[in-house]
């Protein structure tokens, strides 16, 4: 919450010579964080944030009593001003007060007063001024001085129509209401309860009030007002932010009122604004105050040895430091058997523990005066199992050194998008409260959000892009399974595709991967083919690869599949000392023989077929270079005639693979 | 012929050699041709006094090796076409990683190097470790200041009354509560007080994707954010400040500054929010020109707010399972595209950029 106070509001509270700069500077060091000061009407306005923990400063004065402490800590002198409060006079002439009947679960406190023969007068000037440095509309004195109040003071403050009370029963009922029943605030907008909201009623069961939020048509003041019930209520803070967020009012009276805003202020605020009304409307005091006050704030005393403080702080502070500190900010301290007893003040309900005394006393004290260590403490070794989060950099960085680019998508996608990745939308998460309607549902796939990133860019030519990032797979009573998928898309021919991954897995020293093409891929694709490896002969799933247009491929590998079967380091071959022989063959192969599984034959063949590959391919002849090779001697053409002859046979019987042409000895 | 004779020989051969100023084809056939001065030199061999005859055989190995070599490097001077030293290179094509990637990976490296854990929590996650593990009750007003996402199911635990003795504890996998897109690292805390069976030591960092439900230039509905969580005996205030500091200096140069100011979270106490000194202004809100003083630009006042941080709640601690009496800890959550942004010369002025996807950003990183 923030708060406009200007700077010469802020002295009628406080005495000090401060300078705005500084008052800004040791402010936002040791309180409430002053964010920027405004020149407003001649004046520096400041604007601070105020945490929803410290309502007791949502007013000028909380601010200048924050300001007291925190200035003095800077050797700037300041004291906070008492606020000088006129005992109301008794009443001349009398007019009833209303019934009040109360319910001390839902209201801790009511106080009010009867005003009577108000001159409609128009804002004075310094008001006016005031309330429109603070950004607050100027009416007439008889309403804004009930918002000037709640500014100045903090509570919130009502003023009813007596009339108006006093003419629909003269009762004023506080109770929950039931649902259904409507009721119209003063400003004309209308409103149906749901039933549990604290409303005020009259003896016929008609709402009059929607208090600690917004007054409603039938009580509030009017042209013909002249006659007030200056009102204030107290109510349980639970209830007010109930019926505020309910139907979406939040007035400043109701963010104050649900932040548990202090009951003992509403007597002061009460007197003071029987004084402005007397002055500024020349209101008459036609009753006594009626004060029901059943809900006194008894806060529970806080216990903190200096240990504690040493504790938190790593330093000791002098205990007389502490308990100035702790006094000028409002508590009573004790000292018992080595402990401090702190009596926090009615308008910090925030102190509950020894830890709030803390920070109170070390934010006085300052942050900046702390000195600023790495901890000497041992480190922890217990590293997280199934991450490996110096992998996922390495593969990264070698598919962008590769021409890949990195790109993040978000991981909820449109309906459109959630339909293409091949799950329905009932195998979705979505979300309850989406914000735009291309981020409803939790995917199943990077593969449509990267799709989209290519259609995108159409001025890209042979864009290939990659995401790591997770998909969310919905289990019943669960948090959905995180998968992190490594995801690449490219506009690039399949051949080339593949050769990045082929490149990509050896960076984890992984040659062998299994390319086993799926017989009836899903509609998306052209063709699909998932890829495996094994480890211990254990079959391991790497992820799918995807033909999804001529021009289009994808790779999708599992993350934490990869984490098992990457290897830091090969393990190393004794250099060869005996020579190979290399030579290549041609073979015409019939149309969709699958490649893979030829060389994985031609490997096969016989243990002295060291390595084979594809060189070129024209038309249905494949060339492959083989490269013969034993471990202990030098292979002669008698050795590899017979794996040869043994070779094409088998490639003619399975494959029903043609040799082409002469067999050609490389050396 | 003496040995010593075929010394001075090679040695003269060389001398030769060196003066040569020929191409290297005209030198080949000189020098190592069939007829040329080596072949001629290495019949004499047959002169020499067989006792000698194999030094001699060495001598002229080891005068052909040099010969062979040098007449290699001539090539490169003499032989070679001229080409334009200033014709553009020919590039590979090389892609990038995302910026966010680049940032996290410094990031990681700088917590690690002070003894850090990075780990990686769940970022759709029950309620419970989003919130009320972080000692936010059900229906507690400081929920709605997270704009959080929630998924569409139904909330199972509804009708279980909240008691704060007893918060809702469960098994980190088990059904319970609402299903949130987590709107911080936060919910990382609990869960890696879980994972070291609530035995500190923890020095963790956290970073994930975070959702909330806003956008504009400052935000998106995806971000990222690294959490860092310190728990053990005798852990301090100090102990946060050296943290922040080491990163300050690390991530945005030796002249960086942090600052705490209060703040308020339910999960810390005391809580703060963290400033870094602004690098353009050294953390002054004014750029000094000759003798000119202006305002600074880049930074409200001198100085950059970049998240929240705190002593850890004993709430928090107890949520999981440490003694709050026998430990204390701290504990900071902020967003990587915020902190990434405020580097020195970087001038991204919309984050939305970050997850446009659009090629022409990204490829300038």
């Amino acid at each position: 919450m923030n708060i406009l106070i200007p700077h010469h509001w802020l002295l009628e509270h406080l005495t000090t010579k401060a300078k705005p700069a500084e008052l800004q500077k040791y402010l936002s060091l040791c309180g409430p964080s002053v964010e920027r000061i405004e020149e407003k009407e001649g004046d520096q306005v400041y604007d601070i944030e105020v945490t929803t923990n410290r309502v007791d400063s949502m007013n000028v004065r909380g601010i200048a009593r924050e300001a007291a402490v925190i200035l003095n800590q800077f050797q700037i002198k300041a004291q906070l001003k008492a606020l000088a409060l006129t005992k109301p006079s008794s009443p001349n002439s009398s007019l009833p007060l209303p019934k009040i009947k109360n319910d001390p679960q839902l209201c801790h406190r009511t106080i009010c007063v009867v005003l009577k023969d108000l001159q409609r007068t128009p804002t004075p000037d310094w008001m006016a001024k005031k309330l429109r440095q603070v950004d607050l509309q100027v009416h007439e004195s008889i309403i804004d001085i009930t918002n000037y109040l709640t500014h100045e003071l903090g509570h919130p403050i009502h003023a009813f129509d007596y009339d108006q009370v006093m003419a629909l029963g003269g009762e004023i009922i506080i109770t929950t209401a039931k649902p259904g029943k409507k009721f119209t605030t003063l400003d004309g907008e209308q409103y149906t309860t749901v039933g549990g909201e604290v409303v005020f009623e009259n003896p016929q069961g008609e709402i009059i009030d929607l208090p600690m939020i917004k007054g409603t048509a039938n009580t509030s003041v009017n042209a013909k007002t002249k006659n007030l019930l200056l009102w204030i209520e107290n109510l349980d803070p639970a209830k007010v932010r109930f019926a505020s967020m309910t139907h979406a009012i939040r007035t400043m009276a109701a963010q104050l009122g649900e932040k548990r805003v202090d009951p003992h202020l509403a007597k002061p605020v009460l007197l003071k604004g029987i004084e402005l009304y007397q002055q500024l409307c020349q209101a008459q005091i036609a009753s006594k105050i009626y004060d029901d006050f059943p809900g006194k704030r008894q806060l529970p005393p806080v216990k903190i040895t200096t240990q504690q403080l040493t504790e938190y702080l790593g330093v000791e502070l002098p205990i007389k430091k502490v308990i100035t500190i702790l006094t000028d900010l409002g508590c009573e301290v004790n000292i018992q058997d080595l402990e401090l007893v702190v009596q926090p003040p009615t308008f910090r309900p925030d102190l509950k523990i020894p830890a709030d005394l803390i920070e109170e006393i070390a934010r006085i004290y300052g942050y900046h005066n702390l000195s600023s260590v790495v901890m000497p403490t041992p480190i922890p070794l217990n590293k997280p199992q199934k991450v490996d989060f110096h992998l996922e950099d390495q593969l990264k960085q070698f598919l962008a050194h590769l021409g890949w680019q990195e790109v993040y998508t978000y991981s909820m996608v449109s309906k459109e998008l959630a339909q293409q990745s091949g799950y329905s939308l009932t195998n979705h998460l979505k979300l309850a409260n989406p914000l735009t309607e291309d981020r409803v549902y939790l995917r199943r796939s990077l593969i449509p959000s990267l799709t989209e990133v290519i259609s995108q860019n159409p001025q890209q030519e042979q864009l290939a892009v990659f995401e790591l990032a997770n998909v969310y797979q919905p289990r019943p009573n669960k948090i959905p399974q995180h998968q992190l998928h490594l995801t690449l898309l490219a506009n690039k021919p399949y051949r080339q595709v593949k050769g990045d991954l082929e490149a990509l897995l050896r960076q984890i020293y992984l040659k062998d991967f299994t390319v086993e093409p799926i017989k009836k891929p899903a509609a998306a694709y052209l063709q699909a083919a998932t890829l495996t490896t094994t480890k211990q002969n254990k079959i391991v799933k790497l992820g799918q690869i995807y033909r999804l247009t001529d021009q289009q491929t994808a790779v999708d590998l599992l993350m934490s599949n990869l984490i098992g079967i990457a290897k830091k380091h090969p393990s190393y071959q004794s250099l060869p000392k005996t020579s190979q022989i290399v030579e290549d063959l041609t073979f015409t192969l019939p149309a969709k023989t699958l490649v893979g599984k030829v060389i994985k034959a031609i490997k096969n063949t016989d243990s002295i077929v060291n390595k084979v590959s594809l060189t070129t391919i024209y038309q249905h002849n494949y060339t492959f270079r083989l490269k013969y090779w034993h471990p202990a001697k030098n292979l002669s053409k008698d050795d590899v005639s017979p794996v040869r002859k043994k070779l094409i046979k088998n490639l003619a019987k399975k494959f029903q693979a043609d040799l082409v042409g002469e067999v050609e000895l490389k050396h | 012929m003496k040995i010593k004779n075929l010394k001075t020989k090679i040695k003269n051969l060389k001398r030769q050699f060196e003066q040569e100023t020929a191409d290297r084809q005209a030198l080949n056939i000189k020098y190592l041709g069939k007829k040329g001065l080596f072949n001629q030199l290495a019949k004499e061999i047959k002169t020499v006094p067989a006792a000698d005859r194999k030094q001699a055989g060495k001598l002229l190995n080891q005068l052909k090796q040099e010969l062979t070599a040098q007449l290699r490097q001539k090539q490169t001077k003499t032989q070679s076409s001229w080409i334009d030293l200033t014709i553009p290179g020919k590039k590979p094509k090389v892609g990038h990683l995302h910026p966010i990637s680049q940032a996290m990976t410094e990031i990681t490296q700088i917590f690690t190097e002070i003894g850090f854990t990075r780990v990686r929590y769940p970022e759709v996650d029950w309620d419970w470790y989003a919130f009320e593990s972080l000692n936010m009750p059900p229906d507690h007003p400081a929920r709605d200041e997270w704009e959080t996402f929630f998924v569409d199911l139904p909330d199972t635990t509804k009708d279980i009354a909240y008691d704060p003795a007893k918060p809702r504890k469960r098994h980190p996998d088990q059904a319970g509560g609402q299903l949130v897109l987590t709107p911080h690292t936060s919910n990382g805390q609990v869960r890696e007080m879980e994972r070291l069976n609530s035995q500190p030591p923890i020095r963790m960092i956290n970073i994930a994707r975070c959702y909330r439900r806003q956008q504009d230039a400052t935000h998106t509905q995806m971000f990222h954010q690294f959490e860092g969580l310190v728990v053990d005996q005798g852990i301090n205030i100090q102990h946060l400040k050296g943290t922040l500091d080491y990163f300050a200096h690390q991530f945005y140069g030796p002249g960086c500054q942090s600052r705490l100011r209060p703040f308020h979270f339910r999960f810390t106490e005391p809580s703060f929010e963290v400033d870094f000194s602004c690098h353009l202004c050294q953390g002054t809100g004014q750029i000094k020109k000759g003798k000119k003083s202006t305002k600074c630009r880049f930074c409200k006042s001198g100085w950059h707010e970049v998240g929240g941080a705190g002593m850890v709640h004993p709430n928090v601690l107890q949520a999981g399972g440490i003694d709050p009496d026998k430990y204390t800890g701290f504990a900071f959550g902020w967003g990587i595209e915020r902190t990434y942004t405020l580097r020195k010369g970087l001038n991204i002025d919309d984050i939305r950029l970050l997850y446009s996807a659009d090629l022409r950003f990204l490829q300038q990183f």
